[in-house]
Order: C-alpha cells, then sequence, then structure tokens
C-alpha cells in the first residue's frame, strides 16, 4: 500500500470519529449511569414512601450528587464531540470545553452546598 | 436447658365450645375459629400503657438479665412439646395447633404496651403485593416470584425514647471571599429534644422499614400487654437493656442532631459538624407493634417486605434489574448527550 493510499484513508474514516465515539459515550455512560440510575430510584422512592424528616430518609437522600456528576460528565463529553463534529478539530474542540469544565465545577460545587 | 412457663393457653379457648381462638384485627376480639363466638377482650382499666419510664444512666439499673435459653412446655389440650425458640414469646402447637402466649410475668423486660392489629392478613397480602409490583426496574419476574409468598403477622418489639438535648456544636462552613472559597467556623448552642423516637429491638424491622411503614405514631393507641391480643399471630420479646436500646438508637439521634445544627446555624456550605450534647430526661416504653412480614427470596438473597399492622403502610427490601437500569440509563444518557451535542456543535460557552 502506498503513502498516499494510507493517507486518503485516514482521511476516510476521519469523520467517522466523532460518531464512533458518541456510541462510546452512549454506552459508557448507560453502563456508569446504572448505578446513579439505581440511586435515583431509591431517592423517588424515599421522597414518596419513607417519613420526611426521619433518619432513614436522610440516609437515603444523602449521596444524590452521583446522579448530578453522571448527568454532567456525560453532558461535558458530549458538548466536546458536538465541537469536533462540527469543526472538525479535536484539540481546539477540547480547549475550549476548558471554559465549560470551570462553569461546570462551579455549579456542581453550588449544588454540593445545597 | 428448660425454663419454667407461665402459658396463656386454656384462657385462650372458647368458652362456648372449648375450640381454639385467635385475635381479629376486623373486630378487635378474640374469635373462635370454631364456632366463630367473638370474645371481647378485657384488660385492666387502672393499668396506663402509654405511661414513659424514666432512666437514669448513671444509676444502677435494676433489671432482670434476659433469656439465653429455648424454653419448653407441654401444651394443655394434647401434651404435646412446644418450643418457644430464642426470643419468641407466642407460638402454635406443632401437634393440634392450638395457640401458646408467655404471660407477662414470663417476661424478664416487662412489655409496657402494645398497639394490636388493625389490618388483616388479606389486605396485608394486597398491599405487600402491590408494592412489589409498583417497583422501577425491578426484574419482571418479581412478581411471580411473590405471587407464592404469604404474610406472617407478627408483634415486633420497639423503643420510644424520649430525650432533652442541651447542644454545644461548632460548624465549619466556606463562604466566598471575593473570587477565593475561605473556610470559617460558627459556635453555637442549642435545646432540642426528642420526642417518642421509635427504634426496633429486632432484625425483622430494620430502622429503613420503620420509617417506610411508621409515620404515625400515636402512644394513645397503646394498650397494656395481654395474651389474647397476641393469639394467633408470633411475638417477639424484648431482649435488650435500656442501655443497649439507647446505644442502637444513637446513630439515629446524631444523624437528626446534626440536620437540626445545619438548620439552627442558618449557614449554607457547611462541611462538617462538630457538637457535645448533654442528654437528660430520658425517657423510654417497651412495647410491641404489629407488622405483617412478607418474606421472599431473589437470586438466592432472602428479602422481605413489611407491611404495618396500623394502617397497611408498606416498605421493604428489593432487587433491581441490571437490563432494566442499563436501558434507562442509556435512554438518559442518550437525551443528555443529544443535548450536550448540539450546545458543542454550536460552540456555545
Amino acid at each position: 500500500m502506498s503513502r498516499s493510499q494510507k493517507g486518503s484513508d485516514v482521511q476516510n474514516i476521519a469523520p467517522l470519529g466523532p460518531y464512533i465515539t458518541l456510541l462510546l459515550l452512549i454506552g459508557l455512560a448507560a453502563g456508569i449511569g446504572m448505578i446513579p440510575i439505581k440511586k435515583l430510584i431509591q431517592i423517588q422512592e424515599a421522597k414518596h414512601e419513607l417519613k420526611h424528616g426521619s433518619a432513614g430518609f436522610f440516609r437515603t437522600m444523602s449521596g444524590w450528587i452521583i446522579i448530578a456528576i453522571w448527568v454532567a460528565a456525560t453532558w461535558f463529553f458530549a458538548t466536546i464531540i458536538g465541537d469536533w463534529w462540527a469543526f472538525g478539530d479535536l484539540d481546539r474542540a477540547i480547549v475550549r470545553s476548558l471554559r465549560r469544565l470551570e462553569i461546570l465545577l462551579h455549579i456542581l460545587a453550588a449544588l454540593a452546598d445545597d | 436447658m428448660t425454663d419454667t412457663l407461665k402459658i396463656a393457653q386454656a384462657d385462650l379457648l372458647c368458652t362456648n365450645c372449648a375450640g381454639q381462638c385467635a385475635y381479629d384485627p376486623q373486630t378487635g376480639t378474640l374469635s373462635c375459629q370454631s364456632c366463630g363466638t367473638a370474645h371481647e377482650i378485657a384488660h385492666d382499666p387502672n393499668l396506663n400503657p402509654a405511661q414513659e419510664q424514666h432512666y437514669h444512666p448513671d444509676m444502677p439499673h435494676t433489671e432482670q438479665p434476659k433469656f439465653s435459653t429455648d424454653r419448653h412446655f407441654q401444651c394443655e389440650t394434647c401434651g404435646g412439646d412446644v418450643v418457644f425458640q430464642g426470643h419468641s414469646i407466642a407460638a402454635r402447637c406443632a401437634y393440634c395447633n392450638g395457640v401458646l402466649v408467655e404471660q407477662a410475668a414470663n417476661e424478664s423486660y416487662a412489655i409496657l404496651g402494645m398497639i394490636p392489629f388493625q389490618v388483616d392478613a388479606k389486605d396485608a397480602l394486597k398491599y405487600a403485593r402491590s408494592w412489589i409490583a409498583r417497583r422501577w426496574a425491578a426484574p419482571s419476574d418479581l412478581t411471580a416470584t411473590v405471587a407464592g409468598c404469604d404474610v406472617t403477622g407478627i408483634y415486633v418489639p420497639f423503643w420510644t425514647f424520649d430525650s432533652e438535648e442541651a447542644v454545644t456544636y461548632m460548624v465549619t462552613y466556606e463562604t466566598k471571599s471575593g473570587d477565593r472559597t475561605v473556610t470559617r467556623t460558627q459556635l453555637g448552642t442549642m435545646d432540642t429534644f426528642f420526642d417518642d423516637m421509635l427504634m426496633p429491638a429486632s432484625p425483622h424491622v430494620t430502622p429503613l422499614i420503620r420509617d417506610g411503614i411508621l409515620h404515625e405514631f400515636n402512644p394513645s393507641h397503646l394498650r397494656p400487654y395481654e395474651p389474647a391480643y397476641l393469639a394467633g399471630f408470633a411475638a417477639e420479646r424484648h431482649h435488650q437493656t435500656v442501655r443497649e436500646g439507647l446505644q442502637h438508637n444513637e446513630s439515629d439521634k446524631a444523624l437528626l442532631l446534626r440536620n437540626r445544627i445545619k438548620q439552627h446555624s442558618g449557614k449554607s456550605g457547611i462541611v462538617d459538624v462538630s457538637y457535645k450534647t448533654d442528654t437528660t430526661g430520658i425517657r423510654y416504653r417497651r412495647i410491641l407493634l404489629p407488622v405483617w412480614i412478607l418474606h421472599y427470596e431473589y437470586a438466592g438473597k432472602p428479602m422481605k417486605v413489611v407491611t404495618c399492622g396500623l394502617r397497611g403502610r408498606t416498605f421493604g427490601e428489593r432487587p433491581f434489574s441490571t437490563p432494566k437500569l442499563f436501558a434507562i440509563a442509556a435512554l438518559i444518557s442518550s437525551g443528555v448527550i443529544a443535548f450536550g451535542f448540539t450546545w458543542g456543535a454550536l460552540n456555545i460557552y
């Protein structure tokens, strides 16, 4: 295989990068998401069935932040892939995402305080 | 090893036909299972089961030692040997199905009051199955698994604890100062009290299940311990000293105190709470409360659903279906990813 042929193959596959990464992200987010979803269901059950203000209620409600972290992390990585897909430059997409990351961390810190 | 027992058995036979009687939650009477005669249950009107007992941690307690053996009894009806295992105080004779309930005098730790069953087995089973059917992300075969199970009525030992707390606390919290986050502390004092904190004294009911089934507890509904209320049900006696009961209650009390301190301090961003409390005015009751328990096993793991025998509130243990959790997570992830992807594609900060 000549060098020019190899280069054209890479160029043909490159546009698929965001799509493949997107599928991987869905699989990974769903796999990791089983734990926050379980917590979400337990919280939902606690809100409807446990006595509000009881020790069991507080214990079940604690740890809800993992749901917020899971959603925020999934959203954050999806924004990078979206940026990459739209502008075709992964490195710049990552650089641009850093500002979003900073805002996101501030939001999560504020949520954790509550 | 055998302990001498004083058993209420003849008292629980029908005066009309000498048949076996059982407590009927629907009518609140002792109902004959042969002729259907309903017998009123009388108790001493001078007894006040809602009265609380004082406990002074510094004074030597005079409680009797606990039972540590199984106790045998010869059935008065058929002569069969009946074993009261562990902490059980009510049983049925394996030979004649006769009801046997221990008299209050046998209690090493006296039961100070009890609330009889108000929900019958049929309704309890309906509530338990309905609770299982309403679980999100439960395995598809869970309803079928539970369909073959039945409920068991049991009087479970509980404590009620009162206490007054004089709390001195220090909260550590984070606050913004310009662009910096600074950590500050605040000292404070607070007087608070706990009234009728319910603590299960049995492994049948965990603190989490208690909070699911006992939303309201009214001491005025307590009645004196009366074997007739236990006829036809299983029952467990109190086997903890007050000190042990208070120790079991400690983690719940600490959690609630921390929450009260957070509210009292009025601060947000609290990262740590430390406190000292001077506890006085400890009062307690040893009581029995009625529950229906549905035991089942899923994937080799024993689980239970508990229905309160007072109002029918139900809570319990349940398994999760991994494929269903994955499917829900995939669905929500897809939505979040679509939103994030669009956000990134539009290059919004």
